[in-house]
């Protein structure tokens, strides 16, 4: 079995990804300039999309909006993943039972559904949420549901000697677990949460249904309004992947963070 | 049911003395009128440069909200959330360019007409065989998904007073899209090659025509005329239901809303 190349590896290895990454560049962008876009457009609706201006009502929108509603809904996944985690190993039927049943809940049935539930279907029982709050409920609970699995996973690939050189120490459980088996489970499980986030980045754009102004909407409002869609599509298409490529530098630097103390495999 | 019974009694009993309702004091202590509408449906409503919410229907909700004495607030969830109705107090009127139909008569409350919209076929300008409408009959037509368009190819249409609609178009193969941006866009490829015309509303399809000159044009003359109403939720309160009604009334009368119609057709579609 061949492995993969290790990372930093030599000045010519790199310079050759730098290559192939720049031809790819450029047949996306010959791609894109076949569409006869006007770019004047684009550079007049950016600051719209970038979210330099609030909305008339004096709201968040573009990527300020779209930012705030995922990094508090990682905050809320992360919450409720690990809560739900927790309770797919503990002993208790009950924790098992809510755990499970949540899980797969969140994880079977459409987000956009999810949303529409909390927005309307909340007020059938009293409250009515406003629509920010009930977007990153939605997406917490649905990426919260998500990550459960992921961090289940790891928290079990730490082998049980692990658990056992702790509790001989005379450990109780709650610390092996945070002092022993956390730190080593966090390597295994950043790459697919991080993999999750980028996936919610764009997912956040289902909020827009209850109309929140965030960057998908001001794209295709901006678009349809002007008659140019691919325009802003695009336009939107590349603010998402630089947000993106911000969230796998942030993702490469915990993975560095965490990565010491690791032997490697026998 | 009695209690309820005693409860309407008692609301208009108290009407009779402080004819405002819930609807109107929620305005009056807001200091706004909410009003929901589509964000992307030139010219009646969509973003403008100055990334405000502009057109036909924003115009006459910030006349209802003048008339109050309270500002104007335009929010846009999509036309799902919107139509579903139980507003709960979120939105207050709904000028949005909506056609009634049984189902949506359900959940929201039409209040009063306020446009007709004449329903137009076009195709692109290059077609040379198509050049009335019976000869788009068996052809591929787009139309937004869940439209009332989409339900005139179906024969499906409503009843409008007492009438039944008549239907010009024949056995045609319909090609719903979810917005109607995607059905001009596939038809701008040529007549033939996704879809062969779409079907749409005057004031839209005028608004693209004029944006691309040379890759659209009508046939024949209009299929139909659609009354667009002004909505507001099925649970608001009858008070509000009537001071909606007087205020289009006095629109209607003092010409305000052919003046506005005028501004964004060149033509008064108020009637």
């Amino acid at each position: 079995m061949s492995l993969p190349p290790p990372s930093g590896a030599s000045g010519l290895f790199r310079l050759r990804v730098g290559l192939v990454w720049a031809a790819m560049l450029g047949g996306f962008v010959a791609f894109v300039a076949g569409f006869d876009l006007q770019l004047g457009f684009v550079r007049e609706k950016l600051p719209f999309l970038l979210g330099l201006h609030l909305t008339p009502e004096g709201m968040l929108q573009g990527v300020p909006l779209t930012l705030l509603v995922c990094l508090a809904s990682m905050l809320g996944s992360v919450g409720l993943g690990f809560a739900a985690a927790l309770g797919r190993i503990s002993g208790s039927a009950l924790a098992y039972g809510v755990a499970t049943f949540y899980t797969s809940f969140f994880r079977g049935t459409p987000l956009l559904l999810q949303i529409l539930l909390i927005y309307l279907g909340l007020p059938q029982l009293g409250p009515v949420p406003e629509a920010l709050p009930s977007g990153i409920v939605a997406l917490s609970l649905c990426y919260g549901a998500y990550l459960s699995e992921i961090f289940r996973s790891a928290i079990l690939a730490i082998g049980a000697g692990q658990w056992q050189a702790g509790l001989a120490l005379g450990m109780s459980r709650g610390a092996v677990l945070r002092h022993l088996i956390l730190p080593q489970a966090a390597k295994i499980a950043i790459p697919p949460t991080g993999a999750m986030f980028i996936s919610m980045l764009k997912d956040s754009s289902l909020v827009s249904v209850m109309g929140l102004w965030e960057v998908m909407f001001l794209a295709q409002s901006f678009g349809r309004s002007s008659y140019r869609y691919m325009e802003m599509l695009i336009t939107a298409a590349l603010i998402y992947w630089l947000l993106s490529i911000a969230l796998e530098l942030v993702q490469g630097r915990l993975e560095a963070r965490f990565h010491g103390g690791q032997r490697p495999a026998a | 049911m009695k209690i309820r019974f005693f409860a309407l009694a008692l609301l208009a009993g108290l009407s009779l003395h402080a004819a405002a309702g819930p609807t109107l004091d929620r305005i009056r202590q807001r200091g706004v009128l909410v009003e929901s509408v589509s964000e992307s449906y030139p010219p009646f409503s969509f973003l403008n440069d100055r990334n405000q919410m502009d057109g036909f229907d924003i115009d006459v909700a910030r006349e209802f909200a003048r008339r109050l004495g309270v500002g104007l607030k335009v929010e846009t969830p999509s036309w799902e959330v919107l139509s579903a109705g139980a507003w709960r107090g979120r939105w207050d009127i709904c000028v949005c360019s909506m056609t009634p139909d049984k189902q949506r008569a359900q959940v929201l409350d039409f209040v009063a007409p306020y446009y007709n919209s004449p329903a137009v076929l076009v195709t692109s300008a290059g077609n040379a065989q198509g050049q009335k409408v019976s000869d788009f009959d068996g052809k591929r037509i787009g139309v937004e998904q869940a439209s009332s368009y989409e339900r005139y190819l179906k024969h499906e249409l409503d009843a409008q007073d007492g009438k039944p609609p008549v239907y010009a178009l024949n056995t045609t193969h319909i090609a719903p899209y979810g917005n109607e941006d995607l059905a001009f866009q596939d038809l701008a490829l040529g007549a033939g090659k996704r879809v062969d015309a779409v079907l749409s509303n005057f004031a839209t399809a005028k608004g693209r025509m004029d944006k691309f000159p040379g890759k659209f044009r009508l046939v024949g003359a209009p299929l139909y005329t659609e009354p667009n109403w002004i909505a507001i939720d099925r649970a608001a309160d009858p008070e509000w239901r009537a001071t909606v009604v007087r205020l289009l009334d006095e629109m209607r009368h003092d010409g305000t809303l052919a003046r506005l119609s005028q501004k964004w057709f060149g033509r008064d579609i108020s009637g």
